[in-house]
């Protein structure tokens, strides 16, 4: 138990290290995050929204940023391999998948919720949002459904990129756009395409962001949201893993673990 | 007790998705490397060296055969084998931004080492491996020489059983290649450590190896000790002659000869004997007029061995 605290630890302190000494996770951590919420914040005044529907389109925004912060880094436990040319090493060590997502999701989920607490407090001080309205269980439960699901996303990514080497990278930047926007990130999943809704009911941040919106005025498309988006979770996290380690073993097969060091 | 027995090992590389292109990386290698051993493996370039090595330390699965590693089976238990083994490569890699010993320490948690035990373990593979000027330097700003002895540093940072170098002293100038080799032998003298290592040098597989194989297209050619190599593979004897070029363009042609080569003044004449054939090319070159200024015969190198097994 202890020498698979100490793995996951490892994995943990390089992702912290590796951020702390690149102005790039700065930008990613803070401007980007803050130019959404500014932009967003500011178009619902335009469209003259009312506050629930503008609480509705605000707390989209920052799970958007919530959820890629936290997916990013979870990608980056492959990604910085990658681009260093290190990968063997890791693999050559008696590790296994789950002390690298584990570890790479602990920091994912340490920034994400420096993200959104910027975030909460800027959409508080520009638009009068306030996230902590619904209490802390609420939003706790809110913040665990927006990291499982980038813990998820992140995983996958990283599977891709150990089927496709480099050139499955720009997953990282693209797949969780797609997840939010089928999720409903600014609108409710039931304006959807009948087919795309079907598809929307099968991601579990779908149930996170029904619930949270259910306190601002919304009411709930489902009936038990929360036991939905736990159990797609619990689902995918297996299925997700599965497929790292699947992939792993065949970049093994094919040599993609050498020819990714080389 | 055999630290690797290996049989009919096999990889087959493919690539392309329309037009299917088959790389065949090993035919059937099957060898036994004692424990406590230094084992070389020389071949020249696309041999499959690194493909047997990676192979043997379960970064590859092989499509066919079998091996036994530590005692452990290659393709049921590779987690077990990890714990016990390490690997280094003269063109490794690290994360750009981590320091020496952060990169060390990430390393040794990997293996399951913590607090003082970590701290203690990467002290004193900083000291060992003479990185303790550069302990706190990030791994982008460290020269080639450097990042070297950083990559050997971290491969014994679980103290392996079984190490796999590949290329140790590639690029390395010659007085900190030296210190490497050192470092080599000591490993296996102190700890007993066995070691497989792929080079280009030959003076160093045989400064350093119990036993070599030589290997090309996928298949071992050879097998056996530096010296027995050397007088299986009969490759001649080396008479070198100074003598002036004229005097130097005859010899090529005389009987016996099998290779000539010319260089600072030397002639360099690989002959079936050098007993036979050493008064045959004097009195030849007396002949023609030709000046002789100096004569040396010697054994055949491991390079001579080399060179014609990879013709």
């Amino acid at each position: 138990m202890r020498e698979e605290a100490i793995r996951v630890w490892a994995f943990a302190l390089r992702n912290l290290l590796m951020a702390s000494r690149n102005i790039f996770f700065l930008f990613e951590l803070t401007f980007w995050p803050m130019v959404g919420v500014l932009s967003i914040g500011l178009m619902t005044r335009f469209l003259r929204l009312s506050p629930d529907e503008a609480s509705f389109v605000l707390i989209g925004t920052m799970a958007l940023s919530t959820v890629q912060v936290c997916q990013l880094d979870v990608s980056y436990a492959v990604l910085y391999d990658v681009w260093s040319k290190s990968m063997k090493h890791q693999f050559l060590a008696p590790i296994a998948v789950r002390h690298l997502t584990v570890g790479s999701w602990l920091v994912g989920m340490a920034r994400g919720l420096v993200v959104f607490t910027l975030l909460a407090a800027l959409a508080w001080w520009a638009f009068g949002f306030n996230p902590l309205a619904t209490g802390p269980g609420r939003l706790a439960l809110f913040l665990l459904g927006c990291f499982l699901t980038a813990w998820i996303v992140g995983v996958l990514v990283c599977a891709l990129v150990m089927l496709f080497g480099t050139r499955a990278e720009a997953s990282a930047w693209a797949a969780v756009n797609l997840v939010l926007v089928l999720a409903g990130i600014y609108y409710p999943i039931s304006v959807l395409p009948g087919p795309v809704a079907g598809i929307a009911q099968a991601i579990p941040l779908t149930y996170f962001l029904d619930m949270f919106r259910s306190h601002f005025g919304f009411a709930s498309e489902f009936a038990t949201p929360l036991a939905w988006g736990f159990g797609l979770s619990a689902a995918y996290i297996g299925f997700s893993h599965w497929a790292l380690g699947a992939a792993i073993n065949r970049t093994r097969r094919t040599g993609l673990l050498l020819r990714m060091s080389e | 007790m055999l630290a690797i027995e290996a049989h009919d090992l096999e990889k087959t590389f493919r690539s392309g998705c329309l037009r299917r292109r088959e790389t065949r990386a090993l035919r059937g290698v099957s060898l036994s490397i004692p424990r406590g051993a230094i084992f070389g493996v020389l071949g020249p370039n696309g041999a499959g060296k690194t493909t047997l090595l990676s192979i043997l330390a379960t970064l590859l699965l092989p499509d066919r055969g079998r091996a036994t590693i530590l005692g452990h089976d290659l393709r049921q238990e590779p987690g077990a084998i990890r714990r016990r083994l390490n690997m280094a490569s003269g063109n490794a890699s690290f994360l750009w931004s981590l320091r020496v010993e952060e990169i060390l320490a990430f390393y040794g948690r990997l293996y399951g080492l913590s607090g003082r035990a970590l701290q203690s373990r990467v002290d004193e593979l900083v000291a060992v491996c003479e990185l303790t000027t550069h302990r706190r330097v990030q791994y982008n700003e460290l020269s080639t020489g450097l990042k070297q002895r950083l990559a050997l540093a971290k491969s014994l940072v679980n103290r392996p059983e079984l190490l796999f170098l590949d290329e140790p002293t590639l690029g390395l100038d010659p007085a900190v290649s030296v210190r490497v080799r050192a470092q080599i032998a000591a490993l296996r003298h102190d700890r007993g450590t066995t070691i497989v290592l792929t080079t280009h040098y030959m003076r160093e597989a045989e400064e350093l190896c119990d036993e070599i194989a030589f290997i090309k297209g996928g298949r071992i050619l050879a097998l056996g000790t530096a010296d027995d190599l050397k007088r299986r593979i009969r490759v001649g004897d080396v008479i070198a002659l100074r003598v002036d070029a004229a005097g130097a363009a005859t010899l090529a042609a005389h009987p016996g000869v099998l290779r000539s080569v010319t260089e600072d003044g030397w002639v360099e004449l690989t002959v079936d004997s050098a007993e036979k054939r050493l008064g045959e090319l004097l009195q030849r070159l007396h002949e023609s007029g030709a000046v002789v200024r100096d004569v040396q015969i010697r054994e055949p190198q491991l390079e001579d061995v080399f060179v014609e097994l990879a013709r």
